[in-house]
């Protein structure tokens, strides 16, 4: 590395879980192609996709990693967390039991995590209005007692879904950028793994400083 | 990798105990609902054909297994490959369609001696590079319009697996050989279930068996899909098929859909060791459409109305779908169980294959931070179905079925050839996500039997060159590379 060009000043690895069928891929390709697709197949293992955007005159890379949702693929899934500064746990708002299950993903992510993850709650199919079953309020409640930011987003009528990928990485911008500014080198905000399920650029990094590996 | 393969099985642990609930019965465990249909109604004969079913597949396999476990010494193998090898090249001679394939395999490939550059030659000139960016990891709709306006391969071999398969006992050797570069759309029904080992090789036998194991897959569908549910596994499916091919008419009928979804959830519920697995439902897909095709012949299959058969005839595609399936995933089910480490084993294996023939894209790869887990594990749990087009994976099954130790070992080959076809693409990537996202949507809208026919030539001598060079693989995991 450090041959080629860098065109971004941080790259962030993101990933997208939560229960089969709540729009994690409609939300990725929302964000990365703004496509939308009513019945994409379904994800097997993990897929990549990324997308920069700005912040405070930074460019800023989000390398997202979107999981599949079946519990089968946990194993292989979570091999993907690591390295991860920021996690978007979706669940659908008209499938109360993909909101019952958001505790068992916040302990995938507790267990296979880095510990100092930013989770954002999203609550996706918002468009799905008369078929919600979960109040939003109940959900913000949930998300504020565990420390979560929130949102909903409908992947089909674009509905939040640029500020769901834009707050989350504005805020894991701030994190590290003031951790930075604190102690410089070897910030644990992000730590390279030398997992080998964890690709080299998938740390938090400001990529000039050249460190991993 | 030892630590991280100790790693996965201590996470596994955790995760398999998190994430069971405890009061809901296992899914797949049919032992319960079985006693309770016992009890329900009165015992009549049917009810005891049913209870017995599984013993009687049991008893069906065994033989199978029992043929497959046979050794055979290395040396003959090899002799027996270079027959079977030569006799493809003999007998697609004279065909004008195959021609292209012989180019392919050249003689000298059959020398052990490998040296990447030769390896390479064979991948071809990438075709189509427009539409690549824009949709990455989301595979291209099917079409199918390719199944029968195909060229049909020549009325000589048609011919010939004509004269094979009349034989009151079919030699299924010479079946294998025929049908290993391609079988006519005519013949391939038929073939593929005798390959599949659901029909048997001898003729008489095989009327009896079909009407049998047909009626046996009407009670499974009473004694499983009609029964009450096993809730989680029911659910799974029935949100995966409605999205397996979305953009095409014939799937999203609603008579297709319950035909996939019976098809896959008494699999699942026989099979608890997996389970169903998100992937396998495209697996279905090829067999479904052969059988289509046979009661179908010479229809557009894009959006042929399913309610336009017969009863019968829908219940002959589904049931022989089902015992395909069945008999197909049997080498293969470690790739669905628990942590699927039969896959990552594979793609360990992959790796350490890619870095002995090519160090260069292996380390091109490296370099960027590509693993291998990240592109090949789809292509290892769906069987490429995701890569290419629905008529290819139909020609690759021909191969498939036809590999006489089971196309278990043989795909990690195909996969290892599929990987270096790209090769020279891939090494103008400069950077982690170029690679990740070629990799992710190859680009093989284009492709045609030709280039499965190239394919398989190409894994099968990698396979030849590699698969007895001593400890190729027995590194496979340990080296960090």
């Amino acid at each position: 590395m450090g041959t080629r060009e860098d065109e971004y000043d941080y790259l962030f690895k993101v990933v997208l879980i939560g229960d089969s069928g709540v729009g994690k891929s409609s939300l990725l390709s929302r964000f990365t192609r703004n496509e939308f697709n009513l019945e994409s197949k379904s994800t097997i293992g993990v897929e990549f996709a990324t997308r920069s955007i700005e912040v405070d005159g930074k460019t800023i890379k989000a390398q997202i990693w979107d999981t599949a949702g079946q519990e089968r693929y946990r194993a292989i899934t979570s091999a993907y967390y690591r390295g991860a500064v920021g996690a978007l746990l979706v669940y659908d708002i008209a499938k109360h039991l993909s909101y019952e299950n958001v505790e068992r993903w916040l302990r995938e992510l507790r267990d296979h995590a880095d510990q100092n993850i930013l989770i954002m709650l999203v609550g996706n199919k918002s468009d799905l209005r008369h078929l919600r079953s979960i109040p939003t309020e109940e959900a913000k409640a949930f998300a504020e007692k565990n420390g979560l930011s929130f949102i909903e987003t409908s992947a089909l009528d674009s509905t939040n879904v640029e500020p769901a990928f834009q707050n989350i990485l504005t805020e894991i911008y701030r994190i590290v950028s003031q951790k930075q500014m604190r102690d410089p080198p070897e910030g644990d905000v992000i730590r390279p793994d030398a997992e080998p399920a964890d690709v080299r650029a998938a740390g938090a990094d400001a990529v000039r400083r050249n460190c991993c590996q | 990798m030892e630590s991280h393969q100790a790693e996965h099985d201590k996470n596994g642990l955790v995760a398999e105990t998190f994430w069971r609930t405890p009061q809901r019965a296992v899914p797949g465990r049919p032992c319960q609902r079985i006693q309770q249909n016992k009890v329900m109604s009165g015992s009549s004969y049917q009810q005891f054909q049913a209870s017995v079913n599984d013993a009687w597949d049991l008893g069906d396999d065994d033989i199978i297994s029992g043929i497959a476990e046979t050794k055979i010494s290395k040396a003959i193998s090899q002799t027996a490959a270079i027959n079977v090898i030569n006799s493809h090249r003999k007998s697609t001679k004279n065909v004008n369609n195959d021609v292209k394939v012989n180019e392919g395999v050249k003689p000298r490939e059959e020398v052990v001696a490998v040296r990447k550059n030769e390896i390479r030659k064979i991948g071809g000139v990438p075709s189509g590079s427009s539409g690549l960016r824009h949709y990455p990891g989301r595979p291209r709709p099917v079409k199918l319009s390719a199944l029968t306006s195909r060229e049909e391969s020549s009325e000589s071999k048609l011919e010939r697996f004509q004269q094979v398969l009349e034989s009151a006992v079919l030699d299924l050797n010479e079946l294998k050989q025929l049908s290993w570069s391609g079988i006519p759309t005519k013949a391939r029904a038929v073939t593929w279930r005798l390959l599949a080992g659901y029909l048997p090789a001898n003729a008489e036998r095989r009327a009896e068996t079909l009407e049998r194991k047909r009626a046996d897959y009407k009670h499974l569908v009473r004694q499983y899909y009609d029964a009450d549910r096993e809730e989680d596994t029911y659910r799974q499916i029935h949100i995966d098929i409605p999205r397996m091919s979305p953009l095409v008419a014939l799937f999203q009928q609603i008579t297709v859909q319950v035909m996939f979804e019976r098809i896959l959830y008494i699999w699942a519920i026989r099979h608890p060791a997996s389970g169903y697995v998100q992937g396998i439902n495209d697996l279905v897909t090829p067999f479904f459409m052969v059988f289509l095709q046979e009661a179908a012949p010479g229809k557009e299959l894009d959006n042929f109305p399913l309610d336009s058969l017969t009863e019968e005839q829908r219940d002959i595609i589904e049931a022989d779908s089902f015992w395909c399936l069945s008999k197909f995933l049997d080498s293969i089910q470690d790739n669905y169980i628990f942590a699927q480490l039969g896959i990552q084993y594979k793609v360990n294996q992959l790796k350490e294959l890619i870095r002995r023939i090519d160090l260069q894209l292996h380390e091109h790869l490296q370099r960027h931070g590509v693993d291998y887990l990240q592109f090949s594990f789809r292509w290892m749990n769906n069987l490429l179905t995701r890569e290419i087009p629905l008529p290819c994976t139909i020609r690759l099954w021909d191969t498939y079925l036809a590999e006489s130790d089971g196309f278990a070992t043989f795909q990690l080959y195909v996969c290892a050839a599929f990987l270096l076809h790209w090769r020279e693409r891939l090494m103008l990537e400069k950077d982690f996500q170029g690679l990740m996202i070629l990799l992710q949507n190859v680009p093989t809208q284009n492709w045609s039997d030709s280039n499965i026919s190239l394919l398989v030539a190409e894994a099968y001598r990698l396979k030849f060159a590699f698969a007895d060079a001593p400890n190729h693989l027995h590194n496979a995991g340990k080296s960090d590379r």
